[in-house]
């Protein structure tokens, strides 16, 4: 007889020896509130699709947003909205259709299927509007550069002096510089939350794969 | 949902509990994350159980979001309380019926399905429960054949842990 085996004729026969939770108890339980890393996923990434949406409010009320409105190019910036707002609602949309297929009865792998599935759908949101962003950006100082008053006298003062180029050139680096920044706070603070979060299924979703190989 | 709901819910699984107390104990190692465990164990079936249909066994249905629930969606707190101390609790109920030498391999026993990693746990879950290959393959998401082989390295892996 195998160990195993062994552990088998305990299991079986103390089976019964459990402390017994009481009704009440039992109903109590049913009325607290679920730690499950679902309704984590959940939870952050509602918070993660309002805090590109009110970026976007918050954006439209700042003065450099103003600032371009004022240089008469609604031909770029309504498109540049209509797809930002497209990106949302289609992200939001996949994200939900993916959230009501995590279901608990699921075999355990198609469960962590589903979990990565729908986790997968928040952080390509958070991809396509990084490189929305950059588009954003590479567009709007393009305008800057050829609307902006006090941005074409500099340039125009910087070419009559002969250095143009270290001009374009620190500009380039700034906006370099800037974006590298906001993509390594965001990058940081995924590998923290959803390191912290996803770990555990990771490790056994690889285990899964490997006995299957 | 409705109260009449809630009660036939709590009913069957006052009944049943056991299940999940088994489940508990491989997946934890002391008495507030057993409790811990089988609170999410129960939202987690609550949650499903508008999906459940009266005709399959109630412990048939609940033993496999019981396991989703300790393999994926619990969030272990970081805790750790003495193991040994809790199961000697868990053995003194019976603890007649054994003799001192039987009743430590036992513990042992225990202790080193404990060092095991979940989805090795889920296996040993299942074999004690006396499910077979098929149904252990289903319910991870595996193949039956590659389910038989982990099974096997199982047991090789609990002899070293035993026999070092």
């Amino acid at each position: 007889m195998d160990e195993l085996d062994k552990l088998k004729q305990d299991w079986k026969k103390n089976a019964g020896n459990f402390p017994k939770f009481s009704e009440m108890e039992i109903y109590a339980m049913l009325h607290k509130k679920s730690s499950s890393i679902v309704k984590w996923i959940l939870i952050i990434s509602i918070l993660e699709f309002l805090f590109w949406l009110s970026l976007s409010f918050l954006m439209k009320d700042s003065p450099s947003t103003k600032q371009i409105e004022s240089f008469g190019v609604d031909y770029i910036t309504i498109p540049m909205s209509v797809i930002g707002y497209g990106i949302i609602i289609y992200f939001f949309c996949h994200f939900y259709i993916n959230y009501r297929k995590i279901t608990t009865t699921d075999n355990v792998k198609t469960l962590m299927d589903s979990i990565i599935k729908t986790r997968k759908t928040v952080s390509q949101y958070i991809i396509a509007n990084i490189i929305f962003i950059i588009i954003s950006c590479i567009v709007l100082f393009t305008v800057f550069f050829q609307k902006d008053p006090k941005l074409t006298s500099a340039i125009h003062t910087h070419e009559a002096n002969g250095n143009a180029m270290a001009f374009y050139l620190i500009y380039i680096i700034l906006a370099i510089v800037f974006i590298s920044i906001f993509i390594l706070i965001i990058w940081l603070f995924y590998k923290l939350i959803y390191g912290l979060l996803l770990k555990r299924l990771h490790r056994n979703y690889e285990e899964l794969k490997k006995i299957d190989l | 949902m409705s109260a009449s709901l809630e009660k036939s819910f709590v009913n069957q699984l006052q009944e049943n509990q056991n299940l999940i107390h088994k489940i508990c104990r491989l997946y934890t190692n002391n008495e507030d994350a057993h409790k811990d465990l089988f609170q999410e164990i129960t939202i987690q079936l609550w949650k499903a159980y508008p999906q459940f249909r009266g005709d399959a066994k109630f412990t048939t249905w609940a033993y496999r979001v019981a396991l989703n629930t300790a393999i994926t969606l619990y969030r272990k707190k970081t805790r750790t309380i003495d193991t040994i101390e809790f199961d000697s609790k868990l053995h003194k109920v019976n603890q007649d019926e054994y003799n001192y030498e039987e009743e430590e391999h036992i513990k042992l026993l225990y202790q080193a399905v404990q060092q095991l990693n979940d989805i090795e746990k889920a296996l040993v879950f299942m074999y004690l429960e006396d499910k077979d290959y098929n149904e252990i393959a289903e319910t991870l998401g595996i193949s039956e054949v590659n389910a038989r082989v982990k099974m096997n390295r199982i047991k090789g892996k609990l002899k070293k842990i035993l026999n070092p």
